[in-house]
């Protein structure tokens, strides 16, 4: 978020710093209080837009997951549709989710370096999921017989 | 207090935090894999290509070959680790090796039990240069490397004695 916010902090300062220039100010004491707000409006305008654009979220329960980034959700889907999870490490070295739907088949990446989840736990929880839900497909339905 | 980590995943994490990028560069790991009628409790996937930063990047794309590897690691547990088992081993992560055509391989069996000296002597004159075998007691906390480059850089360059939670290796080439 700081690598958002930090060219709004320089924008801000400037623009106050102009108004202060036209309205006679920039000798007051003053100058230094007015050009400290820069920092607030830079770092309030760089969350704004990385909660709309960058934000990434995962929402999951024992049935299904979703991935919202900013404001659109990116990935759904229930954990059923998938046999296999392991960790990725992307280009600088992060480590991420890798849902499978069947082994080494199509793919789904869930962007956990961005979150403040534990990779092997959460790994490990989604193992968890998977089994249980792999083995609940193959318990036999129980059918009664008229 | 926090409990310590089981080895094994100690291990793991020392591999996601890029223990073994001098000698590869592993990507992906998945636990508890099955292959066959084995199910390996780690299974790592990587080149020898590592991705780096810049000047790293550049030398690995121009000097370093691109060959595929793999690490596995068996838990043992309980049980009793006999020859026939640890031939079995090889010869899966072998086949292995050749259907995904790696260039090399590790393999690393972890025991609660202490190494018998059968196993002792099998692995430390294994020399075949295409796959790297250690045999851990994470009791005792003994380790044997095979007696290849390969073998040598498991504790060389993997650090496997750190995730048993030794300061200094107990290990016998």
């Amino acid at each position: 978020m700081v690598s958002y916010s930090m060219p709004f902090v320089l924008l801000s300062a400037l623009a106050i710093n102009f108004v202060l220039l036209a309205n006679g100010l920039s000798g007051t004491p003053y100058r230094l209080v007015f050009l400290s707000t820069a920092f607030p409006i830079g770092f309030s305008i760089g969350r704004a837009i990385y909660l709309k654009w960058s934000h990434i979220q995962i929402e999951f329960d024992s049935m299904s997951f979703s991935i919202i980034k900013g404001s659109k959700e990116i990935a759904n889907g229930p954990w059923r549709s998938y046999k296999n999870v392991s960790i990725i490490l992307d280009r600088y070295g992060r480590p991420n989710l890798r849902l499978y739907k069947s082994v080494g088949g199509e793919y789904v990446d869930l962007p956990i370096s961005k979150t403040n989840a534990k990779p092997q736990e959460f790994r490990d929880f989604v193992h968890r999921l998977l089994s249980t839900q792999r083995s609940a497909r193959i318990i036999p339905q129980v059918v009664e017989a008229a | 207090m926090p409990e310590d980590p089981r080895p094994i995943d100690a291990f793991e994490l020392g591999l996601i935090r890029g223990r073994a990028r001098w000698i590869g560069d592993l990507t992906e790991f998945f636990r508890d894999y099955r292959i066959g009628d084995t199910t390996f409790a780690l299974y790592a996937k990587g080149r020898t290509r590592n991705s780096g930063f810049l000047i790293s990047r550049f030398f690995s794309w121009t000097v370093l070959p691109n060959y595929a590897i793999a690490l596995f690691c068996v838990d043992e547990g309980e049980g009793s680790l006999g020859i026939e088992t640890l031939r079995n081993r090889v010869d899966v992560v072998t086949r292995i090796s050749k259907d995904e055509d790696l260039q090399w391989a590790w393999l690393i069996l972890f025991s609660r039990k202490n190494i018998q000296p059968s196993i002792v002597s099998f692995v430390s004159r294994y020399d075949k240069r295409e796959l790297g075998l250690a045999v851990a007691s994470t009791t005792v906390k003994q380790i044997v490397l095979s007696n290849n480059q390969i073998g040598k850089s498991i504790e060389k360059h993997l650090r496997l004695s750190r995730a048993l939670g030794e300061e200094k290796s107990g290990k016998t080439d």
